[in-house]
Formats: C-alpha cells, sequence, structure tokens
C-alpha cells in the first residue's frame, strides 16, 4: 500500500491558546492518533517545536549559511508529520480530513 | 541527547526526469551521506514527492477545502525529513553543514507529551 505524509501545518493561533484549550487540543489529537494506530494505518510521526527554534542550513555556490528562522517566513509552517499508509489519495485525503487540528498538506512518499 | 527533525529543503530543481552528471554527483553523494550518518538516525523519515503531487487540505472557516497544491507556493520546499539524536544543536548544525544537498531547516522535536 502506498504511503503518504500528512504535513501538519500550524499558524500562531495555535501557541496562542489558554492552558485549557491546549489540553483539549491534545486530548482531541491523541485519541485521533490512537485510532489510526487502532487501525493499522500509523507509520510513525513526530512534533516540532516551535518555528522559532528553527535554524535553517542551505549550501550556494559552494558556501554555506547558517541563518536562525525556518526555511521560509509565511503565515503558515509546519508544525509536525504524519506518515499513513493507505490504498490511495482520496483514502489519504479523507484521514487529512479528519485530523483534529488545523490545515494538512498531504504528499506521496517517493518509494525507492 | 535529543532528538532534531532534518527538514530537507527542495530547491525546486526538477531532477527526477533527466538529471545532469551533476546531479547524479549530488545524489550519489546524498546517498554517501546517509551511510555515513544512518546510525545517527531514528526514524527513517522519508523522501516526498515533488511538490505537484501535493494536496492542501483547508479548514479555515468550518468548512473542509481540498485544493492541490502545496500549502505555500514558492522556489523551496519541503522534499523530505529525517529525525537524528544528536548531542546538541551544534552538533545538529555540524552535520547538516555537511549535506551534499541543497539545504536543510533545523527543528528539534518535541518529546514526551506535548509542548
Amino acid at each position: 500500500m502506498p504511503q503518504y505524509v500528512l504535513m501538519l501545518l500550524e499558524d500562531e493561533s495555535w501557541e496562542k491558546q489558554s492552558k485549557d484549550e491546549m489540553k483539549r487540543a491534545y486530548a482531541a489529537i491523541n485519541a485521533w492518533v490512537d485510532d489510526l494506530k487502532k487501525k493499522g494505518l500509523m507509520k510513525g510521526g513526530e512534533e516540532l517545536q516551535s518555528k522559532r527554534t528553527a535554524t535553517t542550513v542551505r549550501r550556494n555556490n559552494g558556501a554555506v549559511s547558517v541563518t536562525e528562522g525556518p526555511f521560509i517566513e509565511s503565515k503558515e509552517h509546519v508544525g509536525g508529520f504524519m506518515m499513513i499508509e493507505v490504498p490511495d489519495l482520496d483514502a489519504a485525503i479523507a484521514i487529512a480530513k479528519s485530523w483534529p487540528g488545523g490545515d494538512v498538506e498531504v504528499r506521496p512518499i517517493v518509494v525507492h | 541527547m535529543s532528538k532534531y527533525a532534518f527538514l530537507f529543503i527542495d530547491d525546486g530543481v526538477d531532477y527526477q526526469g533527466s538529471p545532469t552528471p551533476e546531479q547524479q554527483k549530488v545524489y550519489a553523494d546524498i546517498f554517501k551521506w546517509f551511510e555515513t550518518n544512518g546510525s545517527k538516525i531514528t526514524d527513517g523519515g522519508a523522501e516526498l514527492q515533488p511538490t505537484r503531487t501535493a494536496t492542501t487540505i483547508r479548514k479555515g472557516t468550518g468548512k473542509v477545502i481540498v485544493v492541490d497544491g502545496p500549502f505555500i507556493e514558492a522556489k523551496e520546499s519541503v522534499g523530505g525529513f529525517s529525525i537524528f539524536e544528536l548531542p546538541d544543536k551544534a552538533a545538529a548544525v555540524a552535520l547538516a553543514k555537511t549535506w551534499p544537498g541543497y539545504g536543510i531547516e533545523i527543528r528539534p522535536i518535541v518529546e514526551g507529551e506535548g509542548r
């Protein structure tokens, strides 16, 4: 079965939540993850620390530069990843729709 | 030791078509890099297909919308990721500097229960 990565997006509203809201959000997320694990669809995932912790290393014409911050400054950024194994893109989209957090970018994985 | 996500940055050049000898060398160097540093990887992560295969699910206004394309249109995008276990951020930056490809965004991972 093909695998897809769900890039879980977040904007500044995530960190502006109250402690109670954050707790409820995590409870919903944990329940969602447990459900996918039970169904055997979850192949792994990670939550990234805030974009303020990002460091970007780039190589341009042989010279390497190190800058603080994410590689792209935008309203939204990647806050975490989930890898899922499902029959097709439609199934991946259905799971992304059920994600209790914010927006999601779905990308198929390269199979070597 | 701490876990760091390496977000491999895709520079928007299509390597899937017919790679030049230079691009082939970069690919070979990347393969070697993973062989050399594989023992530090705790989660192999994934190489993503190009952004033209992306689908984005938007939930902004209560109504869920599905659109073709990545969440942001830009020259650079996320091309893949791996999780490394390293002593500290300095070690992560030093390792990222040896990456034969275009670039890496380093982000520490949330370990344990949420932020």
